[in-house]
């Protein structure tokens, strides 16, 4: 079992905390999953995921509607808390890690949502922000990591609210870094399936899953997502989703099979034109002939 | 048939092929063998079909002539006169004499550009693939195929066959003189050992465009040079009476001139060689064992390198005369430089030393692309829209929530519920909830759609994923041949569009229907060959209203 002991798995959890979409779950009556009832769940996973292997590390960060949140582990506050958390429960028989890290996540979560109520909140959440985060945490904790010690990272990503478009560039770049570092990103979707976790979990090699049942939560959780991704090629889970990989024009924002790119920034776009509107460049490229300009596609062969 | 108008130019009794007696024809177009028993030919080799002659050597017992084709094959004869030896070494001489006249004859008549195709096929399968779906199953002419596929790859071929080949340094040794019984030596020079000899020594060329044949007979000239070569090769003093002393002359002096030629190279340390051995275990050794260094074996030695130094210069000449030549290819850009190089060096000659010497060391010491400074003034990227720039495609402001009414109701009911929550994790999950969602999440579930489907691959027999592939490539080919006619703005292109159409349909017909139905048969429950559909009709369309566009214009 020396195997056992010398790797460690690393799991970041990004949730979504955006409260337009949480507000708006528990406004419609009938809330399918509430904020504090996700948060419960990932909890117990969390835990669970610790349990697995005495070296497993855990982290916990929010991504707001605005800003992303660190909330697990905390360096600054570690003694405070531990101080608090000795006087308090120590006698309830509780593993005093798991004690600990749901207290500070609990904490966290409550300043969180009750500090910012004043912010202008967007219906989208940052999760490329978050992301970002992440990588840069399991960057750090490869880097302090014991000498011996095997450390395979991956990113849960809980996502509710809607994509952002605008992230597009910053949430891909985010993931074909997570894809350099070998980082598996995971996507547990709640609500609307998000186009772009879809490309990012395909792309790292990640299981995207948009959950039927929210109130069931920690089952998908602990069945999909707790097996790490070598365990999980002997699982059968569910399929992969076909991802769709068309670019949208710039101009249009169409979703295009075939399109012209600019060979200067790049840009695309679904009709030829000789001045790329994006970055001026003059083309200096013969125009297919006038009478057929309308029907050059040229047939995919 | 023509045959009996031939005319037999030779023929030989008791020529054994496979071990069976029979009489070998030459005629005047062909070669030919009938088996003793019969009345028809067994072989019947045209001349333009023999690629080259070979006989077994003379120290073999069985006295034979082997043909090789220009496919590859090969026929191999053994002259078995009952007279003896003798008589099979004549008969065999004859029919050798008789092919080296007709051969050369023949093969200029054999379209070189046939052979190129044929060779093409063959060395692409893909391509004969092709060519057995389209011309032979008669869907589109030889010639079409040909004006298409032709250039594109013998374009390749000959981009790669660029490179001048050198002259190998032992092609005299190569020569196995035989010898001919009577203290006399017979060399059989080939056209590539003359030209060997006359690249590597021009004197040589020069007397022979002299000589021959004015003064001398071809073989008069080849038998006196071997005779002065191996005659000069240890000796100093040099006579007058030979047709080749002042090549030998001019050697000496190209020698001298190479001797003189200062190395100008300070890498290299030619005095520093020695003629030592490395011993086992790399050790050097220090003695040096020359111990005998006779005139005769320093001639020897000046001899080889004054070999050696032609050699290589034919070759570098061959290179220079290339660049000369003006031709434009990715081979003489290298050649280009090395001729530099050797100016370079020639001009050093002239010059002081020392700064060439610095030159070269800093050649070697200097890296272009280490060197700081040599950034060109690029072209300023100039971006009239830095968000499209850095973003992408503008988002649409999502307009769900506008309302800041609905979103402060939001946030305050998720305040609300935050602030009185207190964790609960044994109580998370119901067990009724947690059985439907295995049930999802099992084989057969609603999550589990797909995963046990087969790939693609897997499902169809590869037999038939190679048909669909031969198919796809024949097709594909054809619309191509389809689509190029557009825009058809001359009287050829219309033509050709309206044979094209014709040929796609008759594809259809002939190859797609038949391979729909197999597929049908088969019930595979995807639709194969649907994609290709698509692209016929798509074809079918553009035809279409390219057609009655045409007939609108006319009437
Ligand atoms: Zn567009
Ligand atoms: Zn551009």
């Amino acid at each position: 079992m020396a195997d056992s002991t010398s790797t460690c798995s690393l799991v970041v959890i990004i949730l979504d905390t955006n409260p337009a979409w949480w507000g708006r779950q528990s406004n419609h009556g009938n809330p399918k999953l509430s904020l504090s009832k996700c948060v419960d769940s990932l909890m117990t996973f969390a835990n669970s995921h610790l349990m697995m292997n005495h070296l497993n590390k855990i982290a916990f960060i929010a991504a707001h509607s605005n800003f992303s949140h660190f909330m697990y582990p905390k360096r600054q506050q570690r003694e405070v808390t531990d101080i608090d958390t000795n006087i308090g429960e120590i006698n309830d028989g509780k593993y005093e890690l798991f004690d600990r890290m749901n207290n500070q996540i609990k904490d966290e979560i409550k300043s969180l949502v009750l500090k910012n109520m004043e912010v202008e909140f967007e219906n989208d959440s940052l999760i490329a922000g978050a992301l970002s985060m992440a990588l840069c945490y399991i960057h750090r904790m490869e880097k302090e990591k014991p000498i011996g010690v095997k450390m395979t990272s991956r990113v849960l990503v809980v996502k509710a609210s809607e994509d952002n478009p605008a992230q597009y560039m910053n949430l891909m770049n985010t993931v074909f870094t997570a894809q350099k570092q070998n980082v598996v990103i995971d996507a547990c979707i709640l609500d609307n399936d998000s186009g772009l976790l879809q490309q990012a979990c395909d792309i790292t090699g990640g299981v995207y899953l948009k959950i039927p049942q929210p109130q069931g939560m920690l089952q998908y959780l602990l069945w999909v997502y707790l097996p790490d991704p070598s365990t999980r090629e002997q699982l059968t889970l569910p399929a992969r989703v076909q991802v769709d990989y068309r670019a949208a024009c710039f101009c249009h924002r169409n979703l295009i099979d075939i399109g012209y790119v600019c060979s200067v920034c790049l840009s695309i776009f679904c009709s030829f034109s000789p001045i790329c509107s994006t970055c001026q460049t003059t083309f200096k490229i013969i125009a297919p002939p006038k009478l057929t300009k309308k029907k050059s596609k040229k047939p995919t062969t | 048939m023509s045959r009996h108008s031939e005319e037999v130019l030779l023929h030989f009794q008791h020529v054994k092929n496979k071990k069976v007696d029979g009489v070998l024809y030459m005629m005047s177009e062909r070669l030919a063998w009938m088996q003793s028993s019969k009345q028809s030919f067994t072989y019947s080799h045209a001349y333009s079909d023999i690629k080259a002659q070979k006989i077994s050597a003379d120290s073999k017992e069985r006295v034979q002539l082997q043909l090789v084709m220009h496919d590859g094959s090969a026929n191999t004869f053994q002259f078995n006169n009952p007279a003896g030896r003798e008589a099979q070494m004549r008969d065999r001489e004859s029919v050798k004499e008789l092919l080296q006249q007709l051969l050369p004859k023949f093969r200029r008549k054999l379209s070189s550009e046939l052979e190129e195709k044929s060779r093409l096929l063959q060395d692409n399968p893909e391509l004969f693939q092709l060519y057995k779906d389209l011309v032979v199953s008669q869907v589109i002419t030889a010639e079409e195929f040909w004006s298409t596929q032709g250039p594109k790859y013998s374009a390749k071929e000959k981009n790669e066959q660029k490179q001048t080949t050198g002259v190998s340094a032992a092609f005299l040794a190569d020569i196995k003189p035989e010898t001919d019984g009577c203290n006399g030596l017979k060399y059989n020079l080939t056209a590539d050992i003359i030209e060997s000899i006359f690249r590597t020594y021009p004197m040589v060329k020069k007397k022979h465009a002299e000589y021959v044949p004015h003064e001398m007979s071809e073989s008069d000239f080849w038998r006196r040079f071997f005779q002065s070569h191996y005659f000069h090769r240890d000796r100093t003093a040099l006579g007058n009476k030979d047709l080749f002393s002042d090549c030998a002359k001019k050697d000496e002096e190209e020698i001298k001139s190479e001797v003189e030629k200062k190395n100008s190279d300070p890498l290299l340390n030619l005095a520093g060689h020695k003629d030592g051995n490395l011993e086992e275990g790399y050790g050097g050794v220090n003695d040096d064992k020359r111990g005998s260094i006779t005139p005769a074996n320093l001639t020897m030695i000046r001899r080889f390198n004054q070999h050696s130094t032609m050699v290589l210069k034919a070759c570098q000449e061959a290179g220079s005369q290339s660049t000369s030549g003006t031709s434009t290819s990715n081979g003489t850009h290298i050649n280009g430089s090395m001729s530099k190089t050797s100016q370079l060096n020639g001009i050093v000659d002239n010059v002081h030393q020392p700064p060439q010497k610095k030159a070269r060391i800093r050649e070697k010491l200097q890296y272009e692309d280490l060197e700081t400074g040599l950034d060109k003034d690029g072209v300023n990227l100039h971006l009239s829209r830095m968000e499209r720039y850095l973003h992408g495609p503008t988002p649409l402001t999502s307009t769900r929530y506008t309302s800041t009414e609905d979103l402060i109701s939001a946030t305050n009911c998720v305040s609300a519920e935050i602030d009185t929550w207190n964790p609960d994790l044994t109580h998370v999950l119901h067990g009724s909830t947690a059985v439907s969602i295995l049930g999802e999440l099992s084989p057969g579930g609603a999550l589990m759609q797909g995963t046990s489907q087969q790939l693609l691959n897997q499902m169809v027999p590869e037999d038939i994923q190679n048909e669909l592939k031969q198919n796809y490539n024949a097709l594909c080919e054809l619309l191509r041949h389809f689509w190029s006619c557009f825009p058809a703005s001359s009287k050829f292109l219309e033509e050709k569009v309206v044979k094209m159409k014709s040929t796609l349909e008759r594809f259809n017909m002939a190859k797609l229907n038949p391979l729909k139905d197999k597929l049908q048969a088969n019930h595979y429950s995807l639709d194969l060959t649907g994609h290709m559909q698509d692209l016929l009709s798509t074809a079918y369309t553009k035809f279409d209203t390219w057609q009655t566009r045409r007939m609108s214009r006319k009437t």
